[in-house]
């Protein structure tokens, strides 16, 4: 084994034209999802039947893998009076999670804290553990803002990582899973050369000056909590519909809401976890008609803050990955972008 | 226990929520067995009707002789809930309230004589105090099979409120209103119909109704912005929720 090849051993090079033998290969591991266009053109995870469907380089599936580990809807007991409550069975089958990108990389990241800071949620993590994920480069667009909160890359939460270098994808190991996969279709892949090294440095370099949004991070809590009364947040609320499109469309929004579906027997039933959004009226409304937050613009507000503000203080990072969903998704085209721009120009008195 | 003394009305509407429960063909029999079904004169000649633990009543009060009924229902009814958007909101019933009954009697019977003592179709909770809502046109089963369950269980039915955009964004469609400017309500309207239409790329028209807080004002002034009158949004606002229309619109 030459130097190289022990210096570089976590990576390889998978030439494209034997992509459909990779994607075969990886059946063993699990029921392969990947980004696939419909045929209305959008992009979504879904089971893969042709691997001419997958498109790698898609700008953004409308919702992240977070469908996957913690769906729209889920059961989190049921009852009977027979029984008592009693787990609901959890599907994990082995999947393969194809084509994600690092900012969908970094927002399971921060659901895996969100979801064993107090309590494991052992349906997620169950889900979690059966999942191989394969990440994948991406060209930024001009929603992209991923690099200014800091998730433009990822060192961990893959198995494979896919970087388009051109005829080939450059392929780095995270895990042992990724390593078997590997030794598992030794076919598919080649020993990196010293000129995949340099197209891949180049790649990078590339997609580093691609970003044309930017948000900046910078004292943004601080700013945040100055501009607490600032008439940026009274303008959005005007214009926001309360469609909760933003929560649903983002990677890391794990708000939800509980309530009870009988079954017609009247005494067994299941309890029920649905997805809810802090946009949405009834979030914050409580037991005798007291809302704490009644205006859309503070609902608006509250969203900023604990992504921006209470999360950095929490798990030291903001829990947004720039991944640019809500500024894409919005139908009254509320953008964190220029909300931030804007909240950020308040503060230059 | 007893079962409890049901009683399923329907006063002037199209009478296609009654349908819904008739149609609950797999939930029919255990539904109808768990309750003492008084008056629900869709399906059962003989009603009886001395006193309800539960009064279902659709349509909205248009007639005098609605009115009536309605009232009475309600004084007989320990609850009484309203189901459908008629019921709930004024319906289709109430698209043509801006115009005048005198108008409307004029051009369907060419003359202007009040007929019927009708006036401006109204919501159930106009007329009478109502316990629970059920909106929709019709209900939606599901809807509906989950407020049965719930009121047998001895709770008042409850959904989460939320638009319609939400079951959209959990189907991953494409937006109607951002992506393609077609008039789509699913942001003011409540949700709980799985985001049917939109789902066949048809934009919603607000048949359940809108949620208690929504911003029609904003939703408008989108829909204007991508080429479509007013006068149309008015219309299509007006078709399930004239109420909603006159107060936040127009």
């Amino acid at each position: 084994m030459s130097k190289r090849e022990l210096r570089l051993g976590n990576v390889r090079v998978l030439p494209k034209d034997l992509f459909p033998d990779f994607v075969k290969g990886l059946a063993l591991f699990g029921k392969v999802y990947a980004p696939v266009v419909r045929p209305d053109g959008a992009h979504v995870f879904s089971p893969v039947e042709r691997v001419a469907d997958i498109d790698m380089a898609h700008p953004r599936t409308m919702l992240s893998p977070k469908k996957y580990l913690f769906p729209p809807e889920t059961e989190m007991y049921q009852f009977s009076p027979e029984k008592g409550y009693f787990d609901p069975p959890v599907d994990t089958a082995k999947t393969v999670l194809l084509g994600v990108h690092p900012c969908d990389i970094n927002g399971m990241l921060i659901l895996d804290e969100v979801f064993r800071r107090y309590y494991v949620e052992p349906r997620y993590f169950a889900r979690r553990q059966s999942l191989a994920v394969i990440g994948s480069s991406c060209e930024p667009d001009d929603k992209c803002f991923c690099k200014s909160m800091h998730s433009e890359y990822v060192d961990k939460g893959f198995d494979l990582f896919l970087t388009d270098i051109g005829d080939a994808h450059f392929v780095r190991m995270g895990t042992s899973i990724g390593d078997d996969i590997v030794a598992a279709n030794p076919a598919v892949f080649r020993p990196v050369e010293d000129e995949d090294v340099r197209a891949y440095k180049h790649a990078e370099n590339c997609r580093a000056q691609a970003y044309k949004a930017q948000v900046e991070l910078d004292s943004l809590p601080q700013i945040l909590e100055l501009e607490y009364d600032s008439r940026v947040w009274k303008e959005a609320g005007d214009k926001c519909l309360s469609c909760g499109t933003c929560s649903s469309v983002c990677p890391t929004c794990y708000c939800y809401d509980l309530f009870d579906r009988l079954n017609l027997d009247v005494a067994s039933g299941a309890r029920v976890r649905r997805w809810d959004s802090c946009l949405f009226r009834e979030h914050a409304l409580v037991a005798g008609g007291h809302n704490f937050r009644d205006g859309r613009d503070s609902r608006m507000k509250n969203r900023y803050f604990h992504k921006q503000v209470g999360f950095v203080s929490e798990f030291g990072r903001p829990s947004c990955v720039g991944c640019g969903r809500c500024i894409e998704a919005c139908p009254a085209n509320i953008s964190i972008i220029e909300m931030i721009k804007s909240l950020r120009e308040e503060v230059k008195v | 226990m007893a079962k409890p003394r049901v009683g399923i009305f329907g006063l002037t509407s199209c009478a296609g929520d009654q349908l819904v429960v008739v149609n609950l063909e797999d939930e029919l029999l255990d539904i109808v067995g768990a309750i003492d079904l008084r008056s629900f004169i869709m399906a059962a000649s003989h009603p009886v009707e001395d006193e309800f633990d539960v009064a279902l009543v659709e349509g909205s009060v248009v007639t005098g002789e609605d009115e009536e009924r309605v009232k009475d229902i309600r004084a007989k009814s320990k609850l009484l809930g309203a189901i459908g958007t008629c019921a709930v909101w004024g319906g289709i019933p109430g698209a043509l309230n801006h115009v005048g009954r005198n108008t409307l009697y004029q051009a369907v019977y060419g003359t202007e004589e009040d007929l019927f003592k009708a006036r401006e179709a109204r919501p159930l909770r106009d007329v009478v105090k109502v316990d629970f809502s059920l909106s929709g046109c019709p209900v939606e089963k599901h809807q509906l099979v989950q407020a049965l369950l719930s009121l047998l269980h001895g709770d008042l039915p409850s959904f989460p409120t939320v638009p319609v955009c939400q079951d959209c964004r959990f189907k991953e469609n494409v937006c109607l209103l951002k992506t393609k400017g077609q008039l789509c309500l699913g942001p003011v309207t409540a949700g709980g119909c799985l985001a049917r239409c939109p789902s066949h790329n048809i934009g919603c028209e607000g048949c359940h109704g809108p949620l208690d807080e929504v911003n029609f004002a904003a939703e408008a002034a989108l829909l204007e912005e991508k080429g479509l009158p007013r006068e149309r949004i008015a219309r299509v606002v007006r078709n399930f929720a004239h109420q909603a229309d006159l107060a936040r619109i127009m």
